[in-house]
């Protein structure tokens, strides 16, 4: 995914429509924190330049960055802009791996109950793997 | 003027015996852009001329912050509706130039930004010494955009403005587009085919259906109010029993079926059954309103 190199190539990946736009716009600003593309205490993007660059509502981007102003990843400088938090990263991975049960687990082993794979199985594709 | 908005009541259009808008029921607010889509014939461009004042309406009330739009210049002054051009005109070809034509609009637009409309004329790299009938369809569209851009009228109408340009003039408009919005706040309402690409600049989008409002609602609550879930028919039925439903599909043992979920109501709760939710865009789900056989 991440081409890498260059200093500006941050926030570059795509809108999908699998999922809320402004669900993406903070999913792709966390991993752009998880890669240190934004470090911390940086300035994140500004709502009017994510709008601009996605093609997308200003309004929907502001969705998007105050889900991370809410759980403490991004901050606000007043009349500067919006910037990463001290500790994110580490609070992103934290968060990260409480959802993984959730996002990819549970659905693992959904789908493999309907094609009737066994627990032994699933273990032995898993250490394979 | 933050306050400002635009309201339609009971705004009724008929030609003739033919009615063609039923008591719409419309506010538009300051600060947002409107995407409003809705089939051929629906509806679209009759609203938009009524409601700039270019039209009368048969019967009901148009207001701009609490002015009557009809016959008012000082509210006409606050909304720019820049219609489709035409290669032809009341004596055969439109012979006007693009730069005459401009001209015009300066003139009559008591805001319009002559310095913006020649950055956009550089912008889409228009010739404006070209003829309107010698201009493509793609150049015609621009033309439209321009106008309305450069008026920087409180409200503005763009009525399919991207229907002749390709793709990367498409992408080029909704970002000057974008700019414009983040540096004026300017309301803009935007009629398109071409929706799916559209659907993420719309903060709100109206729907219209043969002459009525089916509804306006925020675009990401829209979208996530909606999911396509399929599955064996007598699952689905159950499932969509008390529910309200916008389209059904059926092939074989299998059903599919688009529906609202309730209010405050996150996810479809299919515990106990064995069927497929699906999220839908905005494209999907105005065929599944408005796309019954006629």
């Amino acid at each position: 995914m991440n081409t890498g190199g260059k200093e500006d190539d941050e926030m570059n990946e795509i809108l999908t429509q699998e999922k809320s736009i402004y669900l993406q716009i903070s999913e792709m600003i966390e991993n752009d924190i998880l890669r240190d593309i934004i470090l911390e205490e940086e300035r994140v993007p500004s709502t009017n330049e994510l709008a601009k660059l996605y093609t997308i509502n200003p309004a929907t981007a502001a969705k998007g960055v105050n889900i991370l102003v809410e759980n403490g990843t991004l901050y606000k400088k007043r009349g500067i802009g919006m910037f990463v938090s001290g500790g994110a990263k580490e609070a992103i991975k934290k968060r990260r791996k409480e959802e993984f049960y959730d996002n990819y687990v549970r659905t693992l082993i959904e789908e493999a109950k309907g094609l009737g794979i066994s627990k032994e199985e699933l273990l032995t594709m898993i250490k394979e793997a | 003027m933050n306050e400002s908005k635009l309201v339609c009541t009971n705004l009724v259009k008929a030609y003739g015996s033919k009615e063609v808008l039923h008591s719409i029921n419309l506010e538009l607010e300051r600060g947002k852009i409107y995407g409003f889509i809705g089939r051929n014939g629906a509806g679209k461009t009759t609203l938009l001329s009524v409601a700039s004042g270019q039209n009368p309406a048969t019967s009901g009330n148009i207001t701009v912050d609490g002015m009557p739009v009809w016959e008012n210049q000082d509210a006409r002054d606050l909304i720019c509706f820049s219609r489709e051009l035409s290669p032809m005109n009341g004596n055969g070809a439109n012979t006007t130039k693009v730069k005459d034509y401009l001209k015009a609009a300066a003139t009559y637009m008591p805001n319009f930004d002559k310095a913006y409309a020649d950055e956009l004329v550089n912008a889409f790299g228009l010739d404006t010494k070209k003829r309107i009938s010698k201009l493509s369809k793609g150049m015609m569209s621009m033309v439209t955009i321009i106008v309305a851009l450069a008026s920087k009228a409180e409200f503005t109408f763009l009525d399919e403005p991207v229907a002749g340009l390709d793709i990367v003039a498409r992408e080029k408009f909704y970002k000057i587009l974008l700019d414009e919005f983040a540096a004026t706040g300017r309301t803009f309402v935007i009629s398109t085919h071409i929706i799916e690409e559209a659907a993420d600049v719309f903060e709100e989008v109206i729907i219209i259906d043969q002459g009525n409002i089916l509804l306006t609602k925020n675009t990401n609550d829209l979208i996530e109010s909606v999911v396509h879930i399929s599955g064996k028919e007598e699952e689905i039925d159950s499932l969509i029993a008390d529910r309200t439903v916008y389209n059904t599909e059926k092939i074989g043992r299998s059903k599919g079926a688009t529906i609202a979920l309730k209010d405050g109501e996150e996810e479809l709760d299919t515990k106990g059954y064995d069927v497929s939710v699906q999220p839908m865009n905005l494209q999907q789900i105005f065929v599944a309103m408005c796309g019954r056989e006629a």
